[in-house]
């Protein structure tokens, strides 16, 4: 029966098969064109033979049951793409591209293996949520016109060795989600390489480069990513930091970024044990007061936590208690101590000391206040001192 | 002239007349909590039982000091819930709620007496406050095996038809399929539902599986741990689900809202949902869904029946508003209301949705 399938489907060849649910195991080969979407149930096996092309003209092929896939290409116009729903790791991609789609592949819970998937020129390139443990190595996300990969909604899974070039919005995204590792990634060319948004978003991006990117991490509403010996260069701004991001930045390179760091709105991060050099401004200091944070900053967050709900803005913030949104410390500083600053840079520090004013930080010691709504603020400041003589990071990151 | 002046008489009479009919009929009552007078509770009365959250209601009252509460209101049958928002006394925040027991209550001439009740407390997140000696325990099934991963919910009411977010409590079974909810004593509906992808909250789709508990509703006395034994679901069937679409939520009805979601360049923005709701809140869950926007942008809303609608747009129901998501309201209006008549075709125009970053 299972030949009989596959010879059916094989003998449709490139005329459009109208919606189905697959009844049992299936194989597909050769070129397959669809008008509405395909099911593949629990407990059903569909396998798709090297070199297959399939196109979508309309639907989604959604898998409930598994999928196992090698050198195949999934495309069309209008498509919603590949769903995968509650697969297991026996539902395993391997080296297929899938392209045109809505979301090219939405991971929805499971484990599955995206193994040198390429996502290319679709809204979102792929989408992990619900819980999702999947496995995403060595993937190719290029030209997808919003995100090239969603980590969402408590995702653990594992995204290593990937490249993110030129997408439209961002590289990646993680909202809400701990990867169980996001590390050994490249991001290249994109308006944001990666951004990590909302609180509950506190992965550990390690070992990632970025170069060449508008910004090449942005931590935005309350995240607090751990950033661990990334090599960030060349790239506009290395990291922005903006409403409340409080990441831990430790290991770093910054190299011949225009801006290696940027700070908004009531960020405290701590920055510590990071090489910069060679970056046009090491950090850069913008609206970021604790004066403003001690009057505004919680009504601020009040009217956000108030317009949540479905049609409002703050989203993501109903969650969140205002104790665990508020700075730890506020005394108008930012720690970045122990940091090596390049040879140009000590060199700067060692001839002003701890209450110098070095040209490659833009803090309240050039800039002591800013203006919002009519009203002054004091600009806060960095704390340099001490330094670290010696880089440290590791010369594979270099 | 005599009879001239006596209309004119009449005419100045009947007004005082009016004036002085009794119109103070209505609902009285007391509002407890752990059998101690709640002040500053407040009392809402719904003309229906199934007051889902999206439904105002039909009038509110307070209680004062004494945790006493009048509601003047024209005779009819009304339904009680008392309410009260504010800090236990660790200073986490609170919620009392309950249905008055003898629900629905009849108002005719003079004042009706609603028997005191007291209300429960419901958990920081809406849910239950857990009683760490009494609750349920259970085995979740499919044709005969465990299931594991499902959620249970456990509903205090039932006018919200056991679906959606109103529940007051839901935990997720083991690998086995079991387990264990603490619950308060009282009286409960509970339903299982495994999502494919594995989530908490979100429509049904097929493949997905579903369960009532045959023994709805169980109660739960203080000090009890009810064993509830098997719990079986089903899959759900996709023609059965198409079905029941069909006549449900996206029920083809006469009354209808069309339109186009834009964004704000214009574009059509297929995939997306447009609710209408009766609170101007626009919270909860809505009355009325869309299907998704087809491609070029065009929606339509079939609605229950005329009346006035809080209408909004995005991509997801279910959850707060993720990034990427499409969201918007209608603003023909600044309070996104617009008013239909039954079993009219009415075209809202553009709905300008934004994506939420």
């Amino acid at each position: 029966m299972k030949t009989l399938i596959a010879l059916l489907l094989l003998l449709l060849g490139v005329g459009p098969v109208y919606a189905q649910t697959l009844t049992r195991d299936t194989r597909w080969s050769g070129e397959l064109r669809f008008a509405e979407s395909v099911t593949v149930p629990a407990g059903v096996t569909l396998e798709v033979a090297p070199g297959t092309q399939v196109r979508f003209t309309a639907g989604r092929l959604e898998v409930a049951g598994r999928l196992v896939a090698e050198k195949a290409q999934f495309t069309g116009e209008n498509w919603d793409g590949l769903t995968l729903k509650g697969c297991d790791a026996q539902t395993r991609l391997t080296e297929v591209s899938v392209r045109g789609a809505k979301t090219g592949i939405l991971v929805q819970g499971g484990s599955p293996i995206l193994d040198r998937v390429t996502a290319r020129d679709n809204e979102v390139g792929v989408e992990l949520r619900g819980k999702s443990a999947a496995t995403v190595r060595d993937g190719v996300f290029r030209g997808n016109r919003k995100v090239g990969l969603f980590v969402k909604d408590d995702s653990v899974a594992r995204v290593t060795g990937c490249r993110f070039e030129a997408n439209g919005k961002y590289g990646a995204y993680i909202y809400r989600a701990r990867p169980a590792a996001f590390s050994a990634n490249r991001f290249n060319d994109n308006p944001i390489g990666l951004m990590v948004a909302y609180f509950g978003s506190d992965p550990r991006v390690e070992g990632n480069r970025f170069e060449n990117n508008e910004t090449a991490i942005e931590v935005d509403r309350a995240a607090q990513p751990e950033l661990h010996g990334n090599l960030l260069q060349g790239n506009r701004v290395a990291l922005f930091l903006q409403r409340r991001a409080d990441p831990l930045v430790t290991g770093n390179r910054f190299t011949d970024n225009q801006v290696a760091i940027k700070l908004a709105y009531s960020s405290y991060p701590r920055i510590t044990g990071n090489d910069f050099a060679g970056n046009r401004l090491a950090l850069q200091l913008e609206f970021q007061s604790s004066t403003w944070e001690r009057e505004q900053g919680a009504a601020a967050r009040a009217g956000e936590v108030a317009a949540v709900g479905a049609f409002g803005s703050g989203q993501g913030a109903k969650n969140v208690t205002e104790d665990e949104r508020r700075p730890a410390t506020l005394d108008g500083t930012i720690d970045a101590r122990g940091n090596w600053w390049g040879e140009a840079g000590n060199l700067e520090l060692a001839r002003g000391g701890e209450r110098g004013n070095p040209t490659f930080i833009h803090d309240g010691r050039d800039q002591p206040t800013f203006v919002e709504k009519g009203q002054n603020y004091p600009l806060d400041t960095v704390v340099f001192a001490p330094w670290s003589a010696t880089p440290h990071v590791k010369a594979s990151l270099k | 002239m005599l009879n001239m002046f006596r209309i004119l008489l009449l005419l100045l009479i009947v007004p005082f007349f009016g004036c002085t009919q009794d119109s103070s009929s209505g609902l009285s009552g007391r509002l407890l909590f752990q059998d101690q007078p709640l002040a500053q509770a407040q009392v809402e009365i719904y003309l229906r039982a199934d007051k889902d959250r999206s439904v105002q209601p039909f009038a509110v009252g307070n209680t004062d000091a004494a945790g006493n509460y009048r509601v003047e209101l024209p005779p009819g049958r009304y339904f009680v819930i008392g309410k009260q928002r504010g800090e236990g006394a660790d200073g986490h925040p609170r919620m009392l709620m309950a249905d008055a027991p003898g629900n629905p209550y009849a108002v005719e001439r003079g004042t009706t007496a609603v028997p005191p009740f007291n209300l429960r407390e419901m958990g920081r997140e809406g849910g239950l406050s857990a009683a760490a000696d009494s609750g349920v325990n259970g085995q979740l099934s499919t044709a005969g095996q465990p299931l594991d991963r499902a959620f249970v919910y456990v509903y205090t009411e039932t006018g919200s038809g056991l679906i959606g977010p109103s529940f007051g409590e839901a935990v997720q079974a083991d690998k086995d399929g079991r387990f264990q909810i603490d619950l308060p004593a009282g009286r409960y509906h509970l339903v299982a539902r495994r999502r494919a992808a594995g989530s908490r909250s979100g429509e049904l789709a097929p493949g997905d599986l579903n369960g009532t508990y045959p023994g709805n509703p169980v109660e739960v006395r203080r000090g009890e741990r009810l064993q509830l034994g098997a719990f079986p679901l089903t899959v759900i069937d996709p023609a059965v689900r198409a079905k029941r679409q069909a006549a449900g939520t996206f029920a083809a009805t006469g009354t209808l809202l069309t339109g186009k979601v834009l964004d704000p360049q214009g574009e059509p923005v297929r995939g997306v949902h447009v609710f209408a709701y009766l609170d101007s809140r626009m919270v909860g869950k809505p009355v009325h869904i869309s299907t998704p926007s087809a491609a070029d942008g065009q929606f339509q809303l079939h609605l229950g029946g005329g009346g006035t609608y809080f209408v909004g747009a995005r991509s997801n129901y279910g959850g707060p508003l993720e990034p990427g998501e499409w969201v918007g309201t209608f603003d023909g209006r600044p309070d996104h209301a617009v008013t239909v008549a039954k079993g009219s075709k009415q075209s809202l125009g553009p709905l300008t949705v934004r994506e939420v970053w």
